[in-house]
């Protein structure tokens, strides 16, 4: 069993190489369409032609493209994602400073988005053929009309600026710091033992991992319900009906089970937007994440942190997906082999 | 299955029964009747300002100032006339969007679907590229790109969510394929192309046409997102992501400025939603059912 699933993995992996390769390409080539100078960004204004010419031997600008993709990919696989031209700093330092943020989030809407979409993907179920469904699904048409950022925005309107009830910027208030053990801060809340700064750090959270959640939500009840309905007509559905089984236990216990796997496997897809989710999110909630950092250096064309931060995210989709697929195998017993 | 074998109705009728569709619909005329006449029914110009106005509520709060209906944002400048103008950007966007991912993602489909083989390998992992960036993190690097300008964030707005009809159409284009009035083309004579178009995409119609349903919806969201980070279009032209984006800094003055732009967006991408939801059910055999 778990050396299928390593083979399983390691078969994935394998596939995610040359993925990764061709992402970092399309975003090599992408950013060097690019208008911007990134020459005369980084000199200052009376800068002689031969100081300018000296700098664009020194970044590699006169080698042709294919050989600055080489050098640029030599460079990441050391661990050297480049200078950012805003801050100064190693591109691989902010971002190892900002994911850790953005992963917390992004781990915590996830959660919140389970827990909300998979009873109520059951409730959506339930109501089926009532005169009620109608307003529950048009319900839920409203609110996949309602994107994560429009959510981030409708929540501070409502318990931030409204009812004043939970803060909305940063991570912590702002005469509280945390030293840092592992960058992860609820975890190093605990780690230090600060139980006053890890119950501040979960209250500047819930807002946007729950604008995150609500973004996702009415996809997985959808989800649900439609994979409810393909196996509620099954014989072992009618069978434990005919031996009188109530129906709640019908749903949870039999129809459930098979009905959560494709479910799932979809789940994994959402949380990978979700995860893009967190950009504006966190820009919206001044939070210190990777997104954040991103659309700073966006706005500044800062595109060493741009590169870094998009190859970064397109790796943890390509991990999330890895993940839910092994998850999948594990809990499905229809792919376990007979030993 | 076709539209047409479902039943004997026509499908614009059937369709027209479906109370999603004509409610989608009907918000939809309103808005495009407010992009298309925005100087005749606009109560002042969108960027004319009235400083001493600044930051009015609606005409229902205390703080409201006669002649603007909706208030005025830091700069006073009428938020009415700001989200009818608004309506040309997000429906321009949303149409051209949902046109040319339609076009470039169908004809890839139609082409990995119908010649298989290396074609559908290729064009597959070019999808299963694609979807490996969150969709709002590559429309911002294609954005950095291109630079700013509506046409560029069409351009990127396509460039992205092609896929999305891409993997829909092509796995449709699998299943009608291997029918026989398909095959009975082909050996009639009938060109690869002239099977595709005259006999394969006829049948994956009702899903191309929801599809552009919701692809609207999204191209709205997106455009708003990226004008909401000030990468869309020109400061000069009211969108309502910009709205959001200056109201954003004033929501303890006026919560209103940052609410009606929200609603609008909110209930555009509804309407195409309903639309299209209401599409798939006319069209889906299953649903009907049910």
């Amino acid at each position: 069993m778990s050396g299928e699933i390593l083979g399983i993995v390691l078969r994935r992996i394998a596939v995610a190489i040359p993925l990764m390769l061709l992402v970092s390409i399309l975003v090599f080539i992408v950013l060097r369409l690019i208008p911007a100078d990134p020459v005369a960004m980084s000199m200052p204004p009376n800068a002689t032609n031969e100081d300018i010419e000296a700098l664009r031997r020194e970044m590699g600008l006169h080698l042709p493209v294919m050989h600055q993709y080489a050098i640029w990919l030599g460079h990441i696989l050391e661990g050297d994602l480049g200078r950012s031209i805003a801050f100064g700093q190693p591109v691989f330092k902010l971002i190892g400073q900002s994911l850790p943020a953005t992963i917390e989030l992004a781990v915590l809407g996830a959660l919140f988005a389970t827990a909300i979409g998979l009873p109520g993907g059951i409730l959506l179920f339930r109501l089926r053929g009532r005169p009620s469904e109608q307003a529950v699904d048009v319900g839920s048409t409203l609110m996949m009309s309602i994107p994560e950022f429009l959510w981030a925005l409708f929540l501070i309107l409502v318990f931030g600026v409204a009812f004043n009830l939970l803060p909305f910027a940063g991570r912590l208030p702002p005469d509280m710091t945390i030293p840092r053990v592992t960058g992860f801060l609820l975890l190093d809340c605990l780690l230090t033992g600060d139980l006053t700064a890890f119950l501040e750090a979960i209250r500047h959270m819930l807002l946007p991992a729950l604008a995150l959640a609500l973004g996702t939500v009415p996809l997985i009840m959808r989800l649900l319900r439609s994979s409810l309905l393909d196996v509620i007509g099954e014989d072992y559905v009618t069978m434990a009906r005919l031996r009188g089984v109530p129906e709640r236990r019908v749903i949870n216990r039999h129809a459930l089970r098979n009905a959560l796997l494709p479910t799932l496997s979809l789940m994994g897809v959402q949380f990978g937007f979700l995860f893009g989710g967190t950009l504006l999110v966190e820009v919206i909630y001044s939070y210190p994440g990777l997104g954040n950092l991103m659309v700073e250096a966006v706005r500044n064309t800062d595109l060493p942190i741009i590169q870094g931060a998009a190859l970064v995210f397109a790796l943890a989709v390509l991990t999330i997906n890895l993940a839910v697929d092994v998850v999948y195998i594990v809990v499905n017993p229809k792919l376990r082999r007979a030993r | 299955m076709s539209a047409a074998a479902v039943g004997g109705e026509s499908p614009l009728r059937r369709a027209l029964r479906s109370g999603r569709v004509v409610v989608g619909g009907s918000i939809l005329v309103v808005l495009l009747f407010c992009a298309a006449a925005a100087p005749l029914i606009a109560p002042y110009d969108p960027n004319e300002q009235d400083l001493l106005n600044a930051l009015k509520g609606p005409f229902w709060t205390d703080n409201a100032a006669p002649g603007f209906w909706l208030g005025t944002d830091n700069l006073g400048r009428d938020t009415l006339s700001r989200l009818i103008y608004g309506t040309r950007v997000a429906l321009f966007v949303a149409v051209c969007a949902a046109v040319g991912t339609m076009l470039m993602g169908t004809a890839l489909a139609l082409l990995a679907g119908y010649f298989g083989g290396v074609i559908d390998w290729l064009i597959s992992r070019a999808v299963d590229l694609w979807m490996s960036f969150p969709p709002v993190v590559l429309s911002l690097i294609l954005i950095v790109g291109f630079g700013v300008g509506i046409g560029n964030v069409i351009l990127a707005i396509i460039l992205v969510d092609w896929t999305r009809f891409c993997r829909v159409v092509r796995s449709e284009v699998l299943v009608i394929r291997r029918q026989n009035y398909v095959d009975a083309a082909r050996l009639s004579g009938f060109s690869h192309m002239r099977t595709m178009v005259r006999e394969v995409l006829p049948a994956a119609a009702p899903t191309i046409i929801t599809l552009m349903s919701l692809e609207m919806g999204i191209a709205v969201i997106v455009e708003a997102i990226l004008s909401f980070v000030g990468m869309s279009v020109e400061a000069s032209i009211p969108a309502w992501g910009v709205m959001i984006a200056d109201a954003r800094n004033y929501m303890y003055q006026s919560a209103w400025g940052l609410v009606l732009p929200i609603l609008a967006i909110v209930t555009t991408v509804l309407a195409f939603n309903l639309l299209g939801d209401g599409l798939r059910r006319t069209f889906d055999a299953r649903l009907q059912q049910h």
